[in-house]
């Protein structure tokens, strides 16, 4: 079949805007954007910037707007997005070129709100031992690949890029929820701040665009209430 | 040498997100239609009596356009959407394990709105003519 695949590029050193270029690709149904993507670059226009790395939705990478949505370009199948594609660079980060953007500020987020485990008591011979009812309570949070699909859908984070934003706070619901971890308090104090879970409006973009089907809507709304009761449950 | 991190509204707009963030959208267009509505109740009655004499045909014209028919139906459109959908918020925040269930909790939201807003807007609508 031929697909259409338009996509929006933009080159900061040459370009004074964004601007759609057009290609036309033959592919199988079963084909991912992704493989449109390296078919376009291979063979039709070698500028065409974009990242990739496992291609196998895994080191989340490769996070576009596909048709309006933003989806992982290795997961998406073109017999899911139909003949005509729509391929943009994901929103509210700067772009570098074309379909990359900086995930500096994203990641600077990610830093922020102390994605590691913070647990100052000495450690047992072997390990710290956890239920396995208390891994399941952070099972569906430790899922995240930090693609920022979630975060770049976030109209709150498009209006104020100073707002931790979903990724952010899905890592600190990982650690939060950890009966091993003591740093829940800490990171609550920074969640708790204006830039932190208050700007999230329940838009559920977020939910709607991780690639990993993470509830992400719902782990902002359980940071929100340990916030408000002050308990962790 | 990166550009271009803003969101213009054109473009955000533009994003598919499907029927929760069309809720969103609805939910400050609401806003701003009370506030609106609010705003110009309290210059109506300003202009009427504390400039008594010398401003009484912008409070008349003001009175005029919020009285009128569609507005009606709008502020009454503002206020049911607006309460309702902010219900389905705090109910969802004040139990987190309901977050899932938002596609149902929509429906159900629907459910009650429209009858709420189309009966009495069709009896202002069939009144007023």
């Amino acid at each position: 079949m031929r697909v259409r695949v338009k996509i929006r590029r933009f080159n900061p050193e040459q370009d004074r805007r964004p601007y759609w270029a057009t290609y036309t690709v033959d592919a199988e149904p079963t084909d991912r954007v992704l493989d449109l993507l390296v078919q376009i670059k291979s063979y039709q226009d070698g500028t065409l910037t974009f990242r990739r790395s496992c291609a196998h939705g895994v080191c989340g990478s490769d996070a576009v707007v596909i048709n309006g949505r933003n989806r992982l370009a290795c997961k998406e199948l073109v017999q899911d997005v139909g003949r005509s594609i729509q391929i943009e660079a994901l929103r509210g980060l700067p772009v570098i070129k074309d379909l990359v953007v900086d995930m500096e500020p994203f990641f600077r987020q990610y830093r922020s709100i102390l994605p590691f485990l913070i647990n100052d008591e000495p450690a047992p011979y072997d390990e710290r031992l956890q239920s396995p009812e208390a891994r399941a309570r952070y099972d569906d949070t430790t899922k995240c690949i930090l693609c920022a699909a979630c975060t770049t859908s976030c109209p709150s984070y498009w209006a104020s890029s100073d707002y931790v934003g979903p990724a952010a706070i899905v890592q600190a619901h990982r650690f939060i929820f950890d009966d091993r971890d003591r740093g829940a308090q800490a990171r609550l104090a920074i969640l708790a701040e204006g830039t932190g879970v208050w700007r999230c409006h329940t838009i559920y973009n977020c939910t709607e665009a991780c690639p990993r089907g993470i509830q992400v809507t719902q782990a902002i709304g359980e940071v929100k209430k340990a916030i408000t009761t002050g308990e962790i449950r | 040498m990166s550009k271009i991190a803003r969101v213009s509204l054109p473009n955000a707009v533009a994003y598919r997100g499907g029927q929760p963030m069309i809720a969103w959208l609805l939910h400050r267009i609401s806003a701003i239609g009370i506030v609106v509505f609010v705003s110009m109740h309290i210059w109506a009655a300003f202009f009427l009596y504390a400039v008594a004499g010398t401003t009484g045909g912008v409070a008349e014209a003001l009175t005029e356009f919020y009285e009128a028919l569609p507005m009606q139906v709008f502020v009454l459109f503002c206020i049911l959407y607006h309460a309702i959908n902010g219900l389905r918020i705090v109910i969802l925040d004040m139990w987190p394990s309901l977050y899932r269930y938002n596609r149902e909790a929509m429906w159900v939201q629907w459910a009650i709105f429209l009858p709420l807003f189309l009966l009495p807007a069709a009896l202002m609508i069939l009144g007023g003519s």
